[in-house]
């Protein structure tokens, strides 16, 4: 692949948006379709990255290399340290590329409810998709961490102004655990930049690898830079215990932001851990599965447990959401190709999947202004459509075959077979509680009898119908033909491991 | 053969097009039963050239896992093309009752578009040549089942049933997808072929053989309704009765029976799984058949009539009858759907289903009381009906293994399987209650009566006197399994014959007499536990239900205070040690320079001591 400039258009593609919004008065009647028109434009460029993506071969694709800027130290006059700006994108990456600007997408759409100062919301909004973007294409840790710092920002304000009644409090815990996390990064890239003299992730990846011989890092210093990737990524997964900003977000923030969060933001959690984690130190990784089989199946069955006696759908589905990551921590741990497989699998479904589930919980919130279980019930007779998409997307949740749930669970859990079958045995009991619980919540909200109260109810809009009707089409294609998983991600190349 | 693909494919097209054409409401019924119907005849084709042209297999790849390459397929062999056909067959025949059943149901587009689901799912499950590809659609006849179960969505009972029948069937599953697990890393593949090769080579150790063949045989537990798993089964019959007739009678929940069948060459290398099989298979016959005695509900009754006789089936195959098994599965098929079906004419003429509160029906129903009279006589085994041979056939490998006890568990069955049919049958249609009711429309009776033709003649297809064509044909298989084929003791048929005569007797002189019963509200200790179904869902509620909450509750507690109480500790302390910094800073000079002095002082001793000047 040549020199281009695609990526980087990508990445500053919102840009238009936030300067279009910017100039727009804020009390304009196409106010909102402005925002959502500027998240088309970065899902445009996407889908060209997506199909250009060559997946017959190896490697970084789309790179930009320039130098960004040197420093000099006393410790080593003669080799400066080099920061660039590099861009690139991998079979993983391009992956999450594309659930990041689907998301955003549909997430926006869910916003053209909002009525008050909704030129910030968009501006905040798409200034967080940068960062995400940015995120996802970044070649060198530095990029990394500065787009990072971006989503976290423009994350805290769209929860500070526009969330639900404890707002603030879910903003500032947001802020407090994040940064902690941050911090962690940082010191680990900071010790892998002084130790290996460049930022770039496939060059540290190679170098790491190649190095066995412990020639840069002591294993005793890999081991606590690993620890430290895990608790900084844990935090966002999030792993238990640092889940509880996470559940307060979930209940807190506006639905598009929940849509972005539950969908994509989390998932950098289980990028980094992949991209990082496993690229960086796989012998570590190795001697620790264990531990991390124990923590993945501590958070599988921790929140299907709690998620079983909540009272209200969004703790529900945030309970959910922690459920569901620790079959990610449980593929990552089974360090095959199988349950890597299935780690990357139920990162993607997962952030489709809860992407479905909280846009129709946005519906709930309009129509019904609750989400308590009991005062909902027997949607079904007044919405039936919704009550439909609601079931598949529960279906979904609880890895129904067919769909895209089925198989990342499939493949990770059969990953963790191979070499850890009994606590396999035991985290296999959380598809069981999974059950349960989904189908409390979703027939509790659909089944059940009529209720006088809810005559008169609009069903689902067109412009609900279709980002609703997308985001399961994806699904259910993931779920028929997982190929279009597995063709682009291209495992074995992407990570870097033979299986 | 090449064409068996739209088997499957025609019901889905069938689901399809209901779906997303349901404002033409009518039409529904008519499209399923159409599509639904040439699944059939194409059933009817494979099965022929099946016996021109044997097995069949044809696939292609789906994904990659590594290096492995994970395909889908289709696969032909005698038992599933046996299984195509009865399952079309009934589920056409469910679909053209039900344009009657359902006529008047204002969801009639949904339930229809549902049974294509079904059917399609079913169809491919059965096709399958792969574990992965079974259990897929394994988990989707059981989404099914739960949407049907809970077609009624505004009852409440209807969606607990619905909630219980997934749940309860994901329990099973689980042990099933574990074996699917152990089997992919002992074997690399999920291709049945290959683990058969494996197993018959010795590859997989006997004790992990065991242990795999017995986690597949909980996933067939979970779905065929056996102990201890049995308890969704007669919930279930929350769903229409066309449902019951074709889900949970015919074809799901002989699914399990069909898993066993299908992977007999893993339980047939493994003397404790068939075992396992055999007596959970009795026990779950005479355990099902007792509650049965005592339930008050029409529907209820013949769940659990089906629940004992799918553990009829689990004994014969566990008595290594592979053929006996699947022999009854398939008469089974026809005498209880027509069974369901007949029982639906009832409820949908009067509206009830206690039978203490019917009866006389006869005189209202002719056709429909003549239609129930011989699936009842054919499940009890009444001498020279489809029943009799399959019953017969199950004795007989029983007692032939070996296996007295569960011999005498079989026949004792047989007795109780005639006695609570015909409680059943003189309670509702004997007598001289006088309830208004009219006879089912055409559409609604003739299913019934290619029903109950094959539920008379069906049994022929595999005796001691005409022939055994059907276990010549199903055991050409190539692997060594070890078929028994015992020579059954001439008394068998006759002691059976007796027994189940001896059940319609018995029951005739209990409540064939009387003209009208009422049901008694004064039960004895032992009436009282059949009627509490031995407590069994009183115990998982108290058992697993509570469990869960009891668990789920502590670790919400935890969560609320431990880990957030936590994390506010740690918050708290902070706040307290910068309140502590804002005090220091107080604006006197003389604080001030004292903090000033003794950090000098701490500095200078520091470099004392460590610069070792001491």
């Amino acid at each position: 692949m040549n020199e281009s400039f695609l990526l980087t258009i990508l990445i500053l593609s919102p840009l238009l948006g936030i300067v279009l919004l910017s100039v727009m008065p804020g009390n304009h009647r196409f106010i909102n379709y402005m925002g959502v028109l500027g998240t088309v434009l970065p899902l445009v460029l996407t889908l060209i990255v997506f199909s250009l993506f060559d997946r017959t071969v190896s490697g970084v694709q789309f790179v930009e290399y320039r130098q960004w800027f040197e420093l000099m130290t006393s410790i080593s006059p003669n080799e400066p340290y080099t920061v660039a700006y590099d861009l690139g994108v991998t079979g993983l990456s391009v992956l999450f590329l594309m659930l990041a600007s689907l998301i955003t997408f549909l997430a926006s759409l869910t916003a053209l409810r909002l009525k008050e100062s909704a030129k910030g919301f968009y501006i905040l909004f798409l200034l967080l998709e940068l960062g995400l973007l940015g995120v996802f294409v970044s070649e060198n840790l530095f990029l990394f961490f500065l787009f990072f710092e971006i989503t976290l920002v423009s994350m805290f304000l769209l929860v500070g102004k526009w969330g639900g009644f404890n707002r603030e409090k879910a903003a500032f815990s947001f802020m407090i655990y994040n940064g902690i996390g941050s911090i962690l990064l940082l010191i680990v890239i900071i010790v892998l930049f002084v130790e290996m003299k460049t930022t770039n992730i496939t060059e540290l990846t190679m170098l790491l690898k190649e190095t066995d011989s412990l020639e840069f890092l002591s294993g005793d210093t890999r081991t606590w830079l690993f620890v430290l990737l895990l608790i900084a990524f844990g935090i966002k997964l999030p792993i238990v215990p640092f889940h509880t900003w996470m559940v307060r977000v979930h209940v807190e923030a506006p639905i598009a932001v929940v849509m972005i969060h539950a969908g994509v933001l989390l998932k950098i959690g289980a990028y980094g851990l992949l991209r990082f984690g496993v690229g960086f130190f796989p012998q570590q990784l190795k001697d620790m599965a264990v531990v991390l089989a124990i923590l993945g199946v501590i958070n599988l069955l921790y929140g299907a447990f709690i998620a079983l006696v909540q009272t209200e759908l969004r703790s529900v589905l945030a309970y959910s959401s922690i459920s569901h990551m620790g079959i990610v921590l449980l593929g990552v741990a089974s360090f095959n190709t199988a349950g890597l497989q299935g780690a990357v699998f139920q990162t993607i479904s997962h952030g489709l999947i809860a992407a479905l589930l909280f846009l129709l919980v946005g519906v709930i919130v309009d129509r019904f202004h609750t989400t308590k279980l009991e005062e909902l019930g027997g949607v079904a007779s007044q919405a039936p459509l919704f009550a439909g998409f609601l079931l598949a997307a529960g279906l979904a949740s609880l890895g129904l075959p067919g769909m895209s749930g089925f198989i990342s669970e499939f493949l990770a859990f059969l990953g963790l077979f191979e070499s850890m079958p009994v606590i396999g045995s035991v985290g296999i009991l959380g598809l069981i509680l999974t059950a349960v619980y989904m189908l409390r919540a979703v027939l509790a909200v659909t089944f059940g009898e009529r209720r006088p109260l809810f005559d008169g109810i609009r069903d689902l809009t067109a412009v609900e119908i279709v980002p609703s009707a997308i985001l399961l089409s994806i699904i259910i294609w993931i779920g028929v033909y997982p190929a279009v998983l597995s063709n682009t991600l291209q495992l074995a190349r992407t990570i870097g491991i033979g299986g | 053969m090449d064409y068996v693909f739209l088997i499957p494919i025609l019901p889905l097209l069938s689901f399809l097009i209901i779906l997303f054409t349901k404002p033409i409401y009518k039409k529904a019924g008519l499209v399923g039963t159409t599509l639904t119907g040439a699944a059939f005849l194409c059933s009817l084709v494979v099965l022929f050239s099946h016996f021109a042209q044997g097995n069949y297999l044809v696939e292609a790849n789906w994904f990659s896992i590594d290096t492995v390459m994970i395909s889908v397929g289709l696969e032909v062999n005698p038992l599933n093309a046996l299984m195509l056909v009865i399952v079309t067959l009934v589920s056409f025949l469910v679909h053209m009752y039900s344009m009657g059943y359902m006529a008047n149901d204002e969801r009639y587009a949904t339930f229809f578009s549902y049974l294509g689901l079904f059917t399609f799912s079913m169809t491919g499950l059965v096709l399958s040549p792969n574990l992965l590809q079974l259990y897929m659609f394994w988990e989707l006849v059981g989404v099914c089942s739960f949407l049907l179960v809970g077609f009624y969505f505004y009852k409440p009972e209807a969606r607990a049933a619905a909630k219980k029948a997934f749940i309860m069937t994901r329990i099973g599953d689980v042990g099933l997808l574990v074996a699917i697990f152990l089997l992919f890393w002992q074997t690399g593949s999920f291709e049945l072929d290959v683990i058969f090769q494996a197993a018959q080579a010795g590859d997989i150790a006997p004790s992990l053989l065991t242990l795999i063949a017995i986690l597949i045989f909980v996933g067939a537990v979970g779905k065929s309704g056996q102990f201890p798993l049995h308890t969704w089964l007669p919930d279930a019959m929350e769903g229409p009765t066309p449902v019951s007739a074709l889900i949970h009678a015919a074809t799901m929940v002989a699914a399990g029976v069909y898993l066993v069948a299908v992977t007999y060459p893993l339980f047939s290398a493994s003397e404790v799984a068939m075992t396992t099989v055999a007596v959970t298979g009795g026990f779950t016959a005479i355990f099902a058949a007792t509650i049965a005695l005592a339930e008050t509900d029409m529907k209820r009754i013949l769940a659990y009539s089906t629940i004992s006789q799918l553990g009829y089936m689990m004994l014969a195959l566990g008595a290594a009858g592979y053929t006996a098994g699947v022999f009854h599965l398939t008469t089974h098929a026809f005498f209880k759907a027509l069974l369901f079906l007949a029982a639906g004419s009832v409820i949908h003429a009067v509206h009830e289903q206690n039978i203490f509160k019917m009866g006389g029906l006869s005189k209202k129903l002719p056709k429909t009381a003549a239609l129930f009279l011989i699936g009842s006589l054919s499940i009890s085994g009444f001498p020279l009906l489809a029943g009799f041979f399959s019953k017969d056939e199950i004795l007989a490998t029983t007692y032939g293994d070996g296996r007295y006890v569960l011999f005498v568990i079989g026949l004792l069955t047989a007795f109780l399987t005639a006695l609570y049919m015909f409680r059943l049958y003189f309670l509702v249609f004997l007598g001289n209650r006088s309830t208004e009711a009219r006879e089912a429309p055409s559409v609604m009776l003739i299913p019934m009566m290619v029903l109950g033709v094959l539920a008379v003649v069906g049994g022929y297809i595999q005796t001691n006197w005409f022939g055994t064509f059907l276990g010549d044909w199903l055991e050409t298989t190539p692997y060594t399994i070890a078929f028994v084929h015992p020579e059954a003791p001439f008394w068998i048929p006759l002691v059976a014959s007796l027994l189940a005569i001896g059940g319609i007797a018995v029951a005739w002189l209990v409540y064939g007499r009387k003209t009208s019963i009422e049901e008694s509200n004064e039960r004895n200790g032992l009436h009282t536990l059949l009627y509490r179904k031995y407590y069994v869902d009183e115990l998982y509620q108290g058992l697993f239900v509570r469990g869960s909450r009891v668990v789920a509750y502590f670790w919400m507690y935890v969560d609320r205070f431990i880990i957030e109480g936590g994390a506010a500790a740690v918050t708290y302390a902070v706040k307290r040690f910068g309140q502590a910094g804002v005090k220091l800073q107080s604006g006197q000079v003389q604080t001030y320079s004292t903090v000033a002095f003794s950090g000098l002082v701490v500095v200078l001793l520091l470099i004392a001591v460590l610069g070792g000047y001491f």
